[in-house]
């Protein structure tokens, strides 16, 4: 048996399924504490198969605690693996399209190939989930792991779910044509670099859309721009498609790319350049990750930098990440107080006519109160979350 | 008959007639206390022994009778599986053993179990003798589990008579003095025994460090000791951790427990003079620290934290976030060596914390405390006892004891360990009675129990997650087809006292698959 025809690994949360040739269907399990777990495993096998309309294969399942979704994604990688004309499972997704403008704090990168790094994931309170299909999965994992994305979307309720594919070059379309079918809000494009980029993207989504029956235009897009192209050609990514909603900024790529150190100067040109294009086109802007899981304070200073900059948000690569991000892009109770003086001296002002208003002998001119005004409606679509 | 749970108790096991749970605090006892005959010692007389052999020759130990032991070593014990084996080499049958908690390290007794020398044991198995036992037709009677506090109190009502306590300590003298925080091998406080010292026929110490009197402090007396008994070897103290000391890294459980510290932030409780229990668990030690930092933040300084003793504790100690910690068992060794040098840090004994019969316990001082589940269920009862295969797995430690004490006990659990569900309709055994239980943290959210209304009322206060347990439940059991239930016979292969001596619950014999 050779290493492609096993799908899955024997790490915790995750299930090793080994599919080979039999006359009837017969379903093998090892699993902790089976007796308890082997009948529960088996139904999941079973109706798998029956989906994929296998009737004849053996199937060999080890199990390290893994939810029914991932089985029944291994299972369903293996038996498409051993069967390559077998058609892909479509489950049945109903998703409420998302807003281009909610709040986007936070995007957690999760990696497609992971159980034991995705449970759980929806529930740490980040604003976008973004499940990697890239640069976390080695090429001989990209079909499997594209395959437990759709299981997660279709089972996991995440207030946002973002699946960053391939390029399409790569892997890119058989990644859009898997995860498609459970509806993510949204795709990520690594590697932006230009319009044509995001047009080439928009056309084949558009196509599968139509396949699917889903309301086309509802997938929004997020470039990442990690190259040095990308950054000068950010405005035309930006303004490319209505779908592009939120643009993302990837340091490590972009300092490889530049031949430069990582440092707050070297990225502040691109860093710039991102928001004012973002800006431009009434997309959020959304900063590079911090790579560095244990320092706290140098996260939050980073992040607190890019909200200076003009960024909406700050990429996540743990769940220990978000509470800091979102401290820093949560408008504070004396940021609120402040933007409700505004709000109300201008409404005040317009009942009577008065064109310019001021508080406290300091004039407030449009900008300021348009600022006021997006500090009030965050904080309106922030509240009732969790504290912290 | 059924006791106030609903759980069928047998009437009666051999000789003994058992009382059924009537409730948390339902009981009143009237009887005097157990007592040992008396003896004196006079001066210039010798108490050293040379070998475990003699000890029991000495004793007059013989077929039937009880021999008791502490479990301060945890897996690093090295006393009970020599003591047996000595046992087994001079013919002696039908033991009953009595120790406080068996662990993985005493896998050897299932030989001696076979052999007819143990065909009882009254006390927590954790491990490969619970799993043997499980099996059913192991034992001349069913198991018996107690909590710490309820052992002490079996012991001191007579309900377990000890003929010979064998007392594993790191420093003794040849009085018979002794204690578990010095010597070559420390372990911590050795006082989980202290009632067995004191209530044995004959009390036998055994140390592998003999000392000029005095050896101090007298967690041990030399009053109660008959003998004592130099070894080579009582336990290796790198065991006493078992593993359980890690903070946890996994992004769930360290929302759990921040989420746990959070309600404590909002329950009223969190003001100077707090006292608390930390525990040892991962997501327990975690929360603890959590509420060490948030003590830190609101400058509040607390009166007592309650161990097992971490270096944990030690630091919120050493930071001036409390002004004591009471401690029954160190779980390493920067605790047992904060017992040796800071006057702050209290050796106690069940006696003193736990004992439903007396004058008054520790644990009734708690504000909050954090504890563990392996199952618990929409009555918020708690199961720490069995697997939900229906094998033993845990003994039930200080659990109900703290419980019942605090004011408010938050259970911290994972709502899901690999695919087994722990939040079910009714738990496989009770070993905490949901009237004891305030509040259950998740990850999917906070569970507040329906008699503790003003909690939920300050949780949401707060902004915290409230929800149902069944909303929590069924979020959880979206995620994994249910596991098969065990079908249950009627071999009762454990009995679970309430820590005043009634019956909780019964464990019994797997006969079968759902």
């Amino acid at each position: 048996m050779n290493v492609e025809d096993t799908i899955g690994s024997e790490n915790k949360r995750d299930c090793q399924v080994t599919v080979t040739s039999a006359s009837s269907l017969e379903v093998q399990i090892e699993a902790g504490n089976k007796k308890l777990v082997e009948q529960g495993i088996r139904q999941v096998i079973e109706e798998t198969a029956a989906t994929l309309k296998v009737k004849k294969a053996k199937i060999n399942v080890i199990d390290k605690g893994a939810l029914d979704y991932v089985i029944a994604a291994r299972v369903e990688a293996a038996l498409r693996l051993a069967f390559p004309s077998t058609n892909p499972i479509e489950p049945h997704v109903s998703r409420v399209a998302s807003k281009r403008d909610r709040p986007r704090r936070s995007r957690l990168y999760a990696p497609g190939n992971n159980p034991r790094l995705l449970v759980g994931i929806e529930l740490h309170g980040a604003d976008c989930v973004l499940l990697d299909l890239e640069d976390s999965v080695p090429p001989v994992e990209k079909a499997a792991a594209r395959i437990l994305v759709k299981h997660l979307l279709a089972t996991i309720d995440l207030p946002e779910a973002w699946v960053r594919i391939n390029p399409l070059s790569s892997y890119g379309r058989d990644d859009l044509a898997e995860v498609l079918h459970s509806r993510p809000h949204g795709i990520c494009l690594p590697k932006a670099e230009s319009a044509a980029d995001i047009d080439e993207l928009a056309t084949e989504i558009t196509r599968i859309e139509k396949e699917l029956g889903i309301v086309e235009g509802s997938t929004l897009i997020m470039p990442i721009i990690e190259t040095a192209k990308g950054v000068l050609h950010s405005e035309e990514i930006c303004a490319a498609d209505t779908r592009v909603a939120i643009v993302a900024f990837g340091a490590e790529d972009f300092t490889r790319d530049l031949g430069s150190k990582r440092t707050q100067e070297s990225l502040l040109f691109a860093r710039s350049m991102i928001v004012a294009s973002a800006k431009a086109s009434e997309v959020q802007a959304s900063d590079t990750v911090y790579p560095n899981v244990e320092d706290e304070d140098g996260l939050i200073a980073e992040t607190k930098l890019a909200h200076d900059l003009g960024f909406d948000g700050k990429g996540a690569i743990t769940p220990r990440q978000i509470a800091p991000i979102h401290r820093v892009f949560s408008p504070s109770k004396e940021e609120i107080g402040e933007a409700q003086k505004i709000v109300s001296a201008a409404q005040t002002g317009e009942a009577r006519g008065i064109g310019a208003i001021a508080i406290e002998g300091k004039m407030i001119d449009r900008p300021v109160l348009e600022r006021a005004r997006r500090t009030l409606k965050l904080a309106q679509e922030l509240s009732g979350e969790e504290p912290r | 008959m059924k006791n106030a749970l609903g759980r069928e108790i047998p009437e009666r096991i051999g000789e003994r007639k058992l009382r059924p749970f009537k409730g948390a605090f339902a009981t009143t006892p009237t009887a005097q206390k157990a007592s040992r005959p008396q003896k004196t010692v006079k001066p210039g007389e010798n108490k050293v022994l040379s070998s475990i052999e003699e000890a029991i020759e000495a004793t007059g130990l013989s077929d039937g009778m009880t021999i008791s032991f502490h479990h301060s070593f945890r897996n690093g014990d090295l006393l009970v599986n020599q003591a047996l084996d000595a046992c087994a080499r001079m013919g002696l049958k039908d033991l009953r053993l009595f120790p406080t908690a068996l662990f993985p390290v005493h896998k050897p007794l299932i030989e001696h179990i076979k052999n007819g020398v143990v065909t009882r044991i009254e006390g927590s198995m954790n491990g490969p003798v619970g799993a043997f036992v499980s099996q059913g037709g192991k034992l001349r009677e069913p198991a018996v589990l107690r909590s710490h506090g309820g052992r002490w109190r079996a012991v001191e009502a007579g309900d377990v008579k000890i003929d010979v306590a064998f007392i594993a300590a790191p420093q003794a003298d040849p009085y018979g003095n002794a204690n578990g925080i010095k010597g070559k091998t420390p372990c911590g406080p050795i006082t989980f025994c202290t009632v067995d010292a004191m209530y044995a026929e004959k009390t036998v110490v055994v140390t592998n460090d003999l000392v000029p009197y005095p050896a101090y402090p007298f967690e041990i007396q030399q009053g109660w000791t008959d003998y004592i008994v130099v070894v080579n070897e009582i336990g290796d103290p790198e065991s006493i951790a078992s593993g359980t000391l890690m903070i946890t890294r996994s992004p769930t459980r360290l929302k759990i427990a921040r989420l746990a510290s959070e309600a404590v932030r909002a329950s009223g409780y969190l003001v100077d003079g707090f006292n608390f229990q930390g525990g040892a668990g991962g997501i327990s030690l975690a929360a603890t620290k959590f509420v060490g930092e948030e003590m830190a933040k609101l400058g509040i300084v607390g009166g007592f934290a309650m161990g097992g003793g971490t270096r944990l504790l030690v630091d919120i100690l050493h930071q001036g976030l409390v002004r004591v910690i009471l401690d029954g068992q160190a779980f390493d060794t920067a605790a047992i060596e904060s017992l040796r040098e800071d006057q702050n840090h209290v050796i106690m004994d069940p006696g003193q914390y736990a004992n439903y019969d007396s004058r008054g316990c520790s644990t009734y001082m708690l504000d909050a405390a954090f504890l563990g589940a392996t199952e618990v269920d929409l009555d918020f009862n708690v199961n720490v006892n069995t697997h939900s295969d229906g094998q033993l797995l845990h003994g039930i430690g200080g659990h109900q004891d703290v419980a019942s004490g605090a004011k408010m006990t938050v259970i911290t659990i994972p709502t899901l360990r690999g695919r087994l569900p722990v939040i079910v309709d009714s738990v496989t055994t009770v070993t905490t009675p949901g009237e004891v239980i305030d509040v259950i943290v998740t990850e999917r959210g906070i569970a507040v129990n329906p008699r503790r209304e003003n909690l939920k009322e300050r949780f949401l206060a707060a902004g915290l997650p409230v929800r149902e347990l069944k909303e929590i439940k069924k979020e959880a059991d979206r995620l994994t087809r249910p596991p098969r239930k065990p079908i249950f016979g009627d071999e009762v292969i454990a009995l679970i006292e309430w820590r005043d001596g009634t019956v909780i619950d019964t464990v019994r014999r797997v006969v079968g698959w759902e």
